[in-house]
């Protein structure tokens, strides 16, 4: 199998993760003949170190509770106990996010140093002693959550955060007791439209400022500040400014309660109804580490996960929206054939016949994975025909994620389908030419015009589809693919890192993986030997050296999603 | 402790032998039941409920935590107390209730765009009411599910369950008619102590 796949799939001594790919396949990224402008592909530099050793540098060690702990140096105490597995309660600390140490909540005891404090802002020294269980510190814990809660409107059946609220977590955890106060609470603005994407309760916020540290760091635009003082301080946005950043969403995702929500997730569902699956934004090159939320195979949200190397903690409000085209009632189910549904062998061989002692067209998708891409290259070895490569139009882009190339595996489609210099235009010119008695086109999505589309029906059209398109109506035979959300795949994005997107559900219908699709296309025309969907995962995530794939290609059972009412508070 | 073995005679009297008085005894006090109940003008001790019968009314006799059909409590201004919290369809063992939020745009803010009950689902466990943070949701009507032609009657939606409900002043927590203007009363369990 290695022999009859190794020109599609590289070597296997290609580099670790980090380094990019042969650069033979490299410089030219997918587009319309428009050079692109070199973007800085580095995610934004979280300001606080992990507390993992690094080699190479001096590491500190202290004694947290009584145990001996080794850490790097600049690092601080909060992010080193949490190494030990204690995670010491904390509002306004994040790891992407500069220190404020506003929330008082991690205060803990250090030896030679008279009064509590904050374990976010502390940094790491050799030989310090921490306690974060004393009963002074317990003591604190308590009563600065009483503090934090005394103008809090505890109004969680009608908040969206509850089930991953901070601040009900550390509730139950460390205070668990009625209220003491006795005065009336501080109203605040309920309901209030601060931007394109953002509803702000004041109410519920504790003042933790890391949405406006976020503003001005991540996006560097500053629309949120604090006004008034004291009881009456109040989370707003600035004169004459609205949070319309294309990373606003973000806010929502560090906000520790629900004082920000999302306009398209406000009351959608209750998040301990939701199953978290690690997941790959395929929204654009730049491939962000997102946990994707489903429930009954429906999804919900999208939201950024902690990855160094390509996003950091964040992700932009468009990579947001891309489960959109998940939508259950676009999907397409069952094979079809000139609009009727057929039983999905037959249009396989369909397919097979029509292919065979033809012109083709083979249309490779950069939106479609590395492992659909190499099994189309592999029918088009076999059957013979011209490659072109389609995707999504350049739009635009930003130095922060955002990358002007929307697709998500254009390098990988392009290492796939060999050298290809043929995109949208010269595919329109030649179809509507009349060159090709047939075309196959990977993947639904792909801007071709009208005329074009309607010529489509005048010849042999296979659209390997997920979901209803203007594309895949015009094709005659219609193959159900499976959606990104419902396979193993994998892209290459911009870095030439491979990124892994994992099933959330399983496929419904007759849908299936389109290498796997391919593959019986290729059986259909004699070809024996045929490597399915996850054998070339698998040789793509050796070639790579990606552990946690090879990991999850043994264990199938780490890629189940989570129910996130047993994983932790996020935020 | 250990278990110890208690003997018991078996022996038989002559009385006990012939039988004849113990099925006398029986009879007898059969008879005096008989004779009470159907000869003393109100009935005796007699406990059968004349289920049906127009001067009866049968939701007296029911306990007080009898549970019945569900229905949706409202709010003085009629709108429904229930603000889609999703409490009681997670805590319901049979999966009966399904709800859709909507935004009220006020300051009450969610609401059910749709509240669904399957009776025919139901488990009649109460769970959904314990759960309730609102009030929203009871169980106090007493009544049975009436058995219906098609499976759908048996559906319950927004309307059907509030027609049953009434009006609640409840507040969350229990304590005035608005929880974040007015402050709850003092508990004296948690009186500051200032050690």
């Amino acid at each position: 199998m290695a022999n009859r796949t190794s020109d599609t799939i590289p070597p296997t001594a290609s580099p670790p993760p980090p380094a990019p790919l042969p650069t033979a396949d490299a410089p030219k990224r997918h587009s319309v003949g428009l050079a692109l402008k070199k973007v800085d592909t580095n995610p934004p530099k979280a300001p606080n170190l992990a507390a993992e050793p690094v080699e190479g540098e001096e590491p500190v060690t202290l004694t947290i509770d009584g145990e001996q702990v080794t850490v790097r140096k600049g690092t601080n105490v909060l992010e080193a106990a949490k190494l030990l597995g204690e995670d010491i309660c904390h509002f306004c600390y994040h790891r992407g996010l500069s220190i404020a140490a506003s929330c008082r909540q991690c205060l803990v005891e250090i030896d030679k140093m008279g009064k509590l404090q904050p374990s976010c802002q502390v940094e790491v020294r050799p030989d310090m002693v921490v306690q974060t269980k004393s009963p002074a510190v317990l003591k604190a814990r308590q009563e600065m959550l009483e503090f934090t809660l005394k103008n809090h409107p505890i109004d969680c059946p009608i908040c969206d955060k509850a089930g991953e609220c901070k601040l009900q977590r550390h509730y139950m955890d460390h205070d668990h007791s009625l209220t003491r106060v006795d005065v009336p609470k501080i109203r605040k603005p309920k309901h209030k439209d601060i931007g394109r994407e953002i509803v702000l309760d004041a109410e519920r916020c504790i003042l933790c400022s890391r949405c406006i540290r976020f503003c001005e760091e991540i996006p560097g635009t500053s629309e949120l500040t604090m006004t008034f003082r004291g009881d009456h301080e109040t989370l707003d946005i600035a004169d004459g400014h609205r949070l319309d950043n294309a990373y606003s969403i973000n806010t929502v995702d560090v906000c520790p309660v629900g004082a920000l929500t999302a306009k398209d997730f406000r009351f959608a569902i209750r998040t301990w109804e939701l199953q978290a699956t690690d997941t790959t934004c395929p929204g654009c090159a730049t491939g962000c580490a997102v946990e994707l939320h489903t429930k009954h195979e429906q999804a919900y949200r999208l939201v950024p996960r902690e990855d160094p190397a390509v996003n950091g903690h964040w992700m932009c409000d468009e990579g947001r929206y891309t489960y959109k085209e998940l939508e259950p009632s676009h999907r397409v189910q069952y094979a079809e054939i000139e609009g009727h549904q057929v039983p999905l062998f037959d249009a396989v061989a369909l397919t097979a016949q029509r292919l065979q002692g033809k012109k083709v067209a083979f249309v490779f998708a950069s939106t479609a994975t590395t492992e659909a891409n190499q099994a189309l290259a592999e029918l088009c070895e076999l059957v013979g025909g011209e490659r072109f490569i389609l995707g999504r139009p350049i739009a635009d882009g930003d130095d922060i994620l955002r990358d002007p190339d929307k697709n998500p595996n254009s390098r990988g489609a392009k290492l796939a389908a060999g050298d290809v210099s043929k995109h949208e235009a010269e595919l329109a010119l030649e179809l509507a030419g009349r060159a090709y008695e047939a075309v196959v086109f990977l993947d639904d999505e792909g801007e071709l015009s009208d005329v074009v589309l309607q010529g489509l029906s005048g010849l042999t059209s296979i659209c390997f589809a997920d979901r209803r398109t203007k594309l895949a109506d015009a094709c005659r035979i219609v193959l159900p693919a499976a959606s990104w959300a419902e396979i193993l795949g994998t892209y290459i994005n911009r870095n030439g890192l491979l990124r892994v997107t994992r099933p959330a559900w399983r496929p419904e219908g007759d849908r299936k993986h389109r290498a796997d699709l391919i593959g019986d296309i290729l059986r259909q025309l004699g070809r024996d030997n045929v490597a399915t969907a996850r054998e070339r995962t698998r040789l793509l995530a050796e070639a790579h050296g990606h552990q946690e794939l090879l990991t999850m290609l043994a264990e199938p059972k780490k890629m189940r999603p989570t129910l996130l009412r047993w994983a932790n508070t996020r935020g | 402790m250990t278990i110890g073995v208690k003997k018991v005679s078996l022996t038989r009297t002559t009385r006990d032998q012939i039988f004849l008085p113990a099925i006398l005894e029986g009879l007898l006090t059969t008879a005096r039941h008989f004779f009470k109940n159907t000869l003393t003008p109100g009935m005796g001790d007699i406990d059968t409920i004349r289920y049906g019968e127009p001067e009866v009314d049968v939701k007296d006799y029911y306990p007080d935590r009898f549970r019945g059909v569900h229905r949706l409590m409202y709010r003085e201004d009629g709108s429904v107390r229930c603000v889609a919290c999703m409490c009681c369809s997670t805590v319901c063992p049979a999966r009966c209730i399904y709800i859709h939020a909507e935004d009220r745009r006020d300051d009450q803010e969610k609401a059910p765009a749709s509240f669904v009950i399957d009776e025919l689902k139901c488990v009649v466990c109460g769970f959904c009411v314990e759960a309730c943070p609102c009030d929203a949701i009871r169980m106090d009507t007493k009544e049975h599910m009436v058995p219906t032609e098609t499976r759908e009657e048996a559906v319950l939606g927004k309307i059907d369950l509030m027609k049953r409900g009434g009006p609640s002043v409840a507040v969350q927590g229990g304590a005035a008619p608005n929880y974040r203007e007015v402050a709850p009363k003092r508990d004296p369990r948690f009186e500051h102590d200032p050690q």
